[in-house]
């Protein structure tokens, strides 16, 4: 048996002051703020791993394609339908709204991106990299949502990149609120014993209640979120009770895998009006500030 | 060209090809929770023929380039793979033999602690499914897979 050949005697204690010198460094790189951390990923991203993000690009592409047509066709067939139904109620309500003499709903405009997923080789995906060229405009933080529901939150922007957590992620929180209004929370992932990623909404006045199968949405309180947005449904009330206050489970209506077309709140447009975030009873803004509305009248 | 060059070069080859293959099959080894970790496995085998200085900048720049291709956990993955990077330099010493079954032992266990290093360091609820049950699997694959690489590389380092 032959030793171990490493050419030139070892120094240990040089050694040792190049390991302590990278610790530090590492220490340093995991106290980047998140657009730090955006603009070494980007650059990484766009250099040495630009290879490797091609072939994966190339590899998604083709295997997503076929499925992604069928589902576009079933998308397409369904938002005819609910654009047919919409565009009375949308009637409906612009002329209920003047009956009353509200003005015109306005919800904010939404920003089209496309969502990049983290896809850490250990451990479950907390981040995703937003794109689209629309995204200079946005402020952050922000809520990115989907029809179905809540994301999660971008972070920071970098031209026409951003960074943002899905709502898995342990330092998301957002604000909750009953659909009927009765109950309000703050919402946070949760882990289950059984390994689910669930959510769990802490904070609800004692003298509240949240039905099993109530429908949660954002509360729009603190303006990353607009208001109305679905976030999930209540599975059961938690064991764990803190002071005078519930929490509850909650069945999200998300999973952030299997999202890649996302909205991102662009709220810029309302505070250009000085505009609640949720309120529908609003003064209008010029119409070039309206560009894509989500939410039903 | 010399001996001791040619081994290199041929250490060389073999943890450049497990690195590259590392990142061109990322979706495929992320598609499954147990598939064999090339990056740490690369980086383990480096160790063995590197200084432990040199060993841990490797490992600091591989911790940076896998958190910049999983956008997640830029200085847990840099401090955990350079300390995997020095230490395994350090620990060939316990390796008195490069016989092959002494490397296969030397890749799952490093592999081994390694990942559950990251489980447990990585944000979020540490998986001790993942720790006790996927991560000696992943150490297994890996050993394999590295342990081939390296019978290539004594294959080619013989004169």
């Amino acid at each position: 048996m032959t030793n171990i050949n490493v050419g030139r005697p070892e120094n240990h204690r040089r050694d040792l002051v190049i390991v302590v010198v990278l610790l530090i460094l590492s220490w340093s790189l995991a106290g980047l703020d998140s657009s730090q951390a955006l603009g070494l990923t980007r650059l990484l991203r766009g250099s040495v791993l630009k290879p490797f993000l091609a072939a994966d690009a190339t590899y998604e592409r083709r295997a997503a394609l076929a499925a992604r047509a069928a589902r576009l066709e079933t998308e397409r067939d369904q938002l005819y339908i609910r654009l047919q139904g919409a565009t009375g109620l949308e009637r409906e309500n612009r002329e209920l709204r003047a009956q009353l003499s509200l003005p015109e709903r306005q919800p904010g405009s939404f920003v089209v991106a496309e969502l990049v997923p983290g896809r850490p080789a250990i451990g479950d995906s907390h981040s995703f990299l937003l794109r689209s060229l629309a995204l200079a405009e946005v402020q952050v933080p922000t809520g990115i949502s989907v029809p179905e529901g809540l994301v999660g939150v971008l972070r920071s922007i970098s031209g026409g990149t951003g960074l943002g957590e899905f709502w898995t992620h342990p330092d998301f929180r957002a604000s909750v609120r009953s659909a009927t209004g009765g109950a309000t929370g703050i919402v946070r992932a949760y882990v289950a014993d059984d390994g689910e990623t669930l959510m769990l909404v802490e904070g609800v006045p004692y003298q509240a209640r949240m039905a099993e199968g109530a429908i949660l949405e954002t509360a729009g309180l603190g303006g990353v979120f607009p208001g109305g947005i679905r976030v999930g449904t209540v599975l059961r009330e938690s064991a764990s009770r803190s002071g005078w206050s519930h929490s509850y489970l909650v069945a999200p209506a998300v999973q952030p895998g299997a999202v890649r077309a996302v909205t991102a709140w662009n709220r810029a447009s309302m505070e250009a009006g000085s505009l609640s975030p949720d309120s529908s009873t609003v003064p209008s803004v010029s119409a070039g500030q309206e560009e894509v509305s989500v939410d039903g009248p | 060209m010399t001996g001791p060059r040619r081994g290199w070069s041929a250490d060389a080859v073999v943890v450049v090809t497990l690195v590259i293959l590392h990142f061109t099959l990322y979706r495929f080894f992320g598609r499954w929770p147990a598939m064999p970790n090339l990056l740490i496995g690369g980086l383990l085998l480096a160790a063995l023929r590197m200084r432990a200085g040199y060993a841990a900048f490797v490992g600091f720049g591989l911790g940076v380039l896998e958190a910049a291709m999983g956008m997640e956990g830029l200085g847990t993955l840099s401090i955990v793979l350079t300390l995997v990077g020095y230490l395994g330099a350090r620990s060939r010493d316990l390796l008195f033999a490069d016989a092959r079954h002494y490397v296969f032992i030397y890749l799952f266990v490093g592999t081994w602690i390694a990942e559950v290093a990251l489980i447990l360091a990585m944000p979020g609820v540490p998986n001790l499914l993942g720790a006790l049950v996927l991560a000696p699997v992943s150490s297994l694959g890996t050993a394999v897979m590295c342990g081939a690489g390296e019978s290539v590389a004594a294959t080619l380092r013989r004169p």
